[in-house]
């Protein structure tokens, strides 16, 4: 199944694991979708954009300018791939824009590797409760027993 | 559609694209940090995750500096905590790691509640109402030309360098919210325009953890512990910092004056 790697701004590392366990050898080359519309909802400044384009120029990744959907859409077209695999993110801005490509491609989130692993949902209400159920493994390696 | 470049002759010839690409955007303030993995892997291999355990309150602690390359993933959580436990382990880790869950139980409450981002989570603890506090971030702390020289440091570094030590973070974002009695949101949107690492989640939620609106009261402090754990960076003394003086109830009073004991 070919594939367009779409990196955003919550996945910029090669080792991520939407390289690890997703992509296959044969994927496009990832690229990256500078949309200067979504960066300023983001409130992000110069100091900001230029650290974000730095980080890029050390991946391999293509960057190209534009709106991230109608780009994706365009890209997805003219390469003729079967899915777009990008990193998962609690973003909403980000996950609206996947939910509105899944209406017409094939799209996978890949989660990062976890801090920490639990066997159930922690409580979130203040950071004491998850603490007290995410220690017993974030002094482990991978967060794991 | 054109491929962007990604190699610069410099870094002036990079930033001057930067700009090119971003029409909107007014300020010119550009970091010293590099962006990229390089940079992060130089400051992985520094990281002191026991001192960092003793000294990691007072502004010239053993920080790592690598909050925005985690912000943007460049170096994970994960690999974070696995290269602590190869430098250390037990209690002289515990606080580097804790810290390191800050930023996961952020990242959690922001998935499960996205909508929490830029609304209060609970009423305010202060004795006001949200309606008490102001919209808007005044001119004098967007410019740095505040009646703290504490806070004017702060703020010129953050809009300098992209980066303000965590306690720094705390003690400015309160003066914003209770001394000034400013909406949280205000300076939430105030720091993400600034910091490199500002992430939606870690930034907005601690906001309203020292507004109170996250947590049972809210997050304030005095002169004497500004002058312990930031004297050696930022000018503490009384004369340019008079509204800190005095003892926590005495702030309380000034601060919270509805909150009256009983």
């Amino acid at each position: 199944m070919s594939q367009l790697i779409w990196l955003h701004e919550d996945c910029l590392r090669a080792t991520h694991r939407l390289f690890t366990e997703a992509a296959s050898a044969d994927a496009a080359r990832p690229i990256f979708i500078w949309d200067d519309v979504y960066m300023t909802a983001m409130h992000y400044g110069l100091k900001r954009r230029v650290f974000i384009y730095e980080s890029l120029c050390e991946l391999p990744v293509d960057i190209y300018v534009g709106d991230t959907i109608d780009t994706l859409k365009d890209l997805h077209s003219r390469l003729g791939v079967d899915e777009i695999v990008t990193g998962k993110t609690p973003n909403p801005m980000l996950k609206a824009m996947m939910q509105n490509l899944r209406a017409e491609v094939k799209l996978s989130a890949i989660a990062d590797a976890p801090f920490v692993q639990m066997d159930s949902p922690p409580d979130l209400r203040r950071f004491f409760k998850y603490w007290n159920k995410a220690k017993k493994n974030a002094f482990l390696y991978d967060g794991r027993p | 559609m054109q491929k962007q470049p990604t190699q610069f002759p410099d870094r002036a010839a990079l930033v001057a694209h930067v700009k090119a690409l971003s029409p909107g955007v007014s300020d010119d303030a550009v970091s010293e940090t590099r962006g990229g993995r390089a940079a992060a892997e130089a400051l992985l291999a520094a990281i002191d995750p026991t001192a960092y355990g003793h000294s990691r309150n007072y502004l010239d602690g053993a920080v790592t500096r690598l909050s925005p390359y985690v912000r943007h993933a460049i170096v994970s959580l994960n690999e974070l905590r696995n290269q602590a436990l190869e430098l250390g382990y037990g209690k002289a880790i515990e606080k580097f790691i804790q810290e390191l869950g800050w930023r996961d139980f952020w990242q959690r409450i922001y998935t499960q509640n996205p909508d929490w981002l830029w609304h209060d989570i609970e009423p305010y603890k202060t004795g006001f109402v949200a309606s008490d506090y102001a919209n808007t971030l005044p001119q004098d702390i967007a410019t740095g030309e505040t009646d703290s020289a504490a806070m004017n440091h702060f703020i010129h570094e953050l809009k300098t360098s992209g980066y303000l030590h965590n306690h720094a973070r705390m003690y400015l974002a309160a003066y914003i919210v209770h001394w000034r009695r400013v909406k949280w949101q205000a300076g939430a949107r105030f720091f993400l325009g600034h910091l490199l690492d500002g992430d939606p989640a870690s930034n907005n939620f601690s906001f309203q953890w020292v507004a109170s609106t996250f947590a049972n009261k809210p997050y304030f402090f005095n002169l004497e512990n500004l002058q312990k754990f930031a004297g050696m960076r930022a000018p503490c003394d009384f004369h340019t910092n008079k509204c800190f003086g005095g003892s926590y109830d005495d702030l309380a009073l000034k601060l919270f004056p509805k909150m009256a004991a009983p």
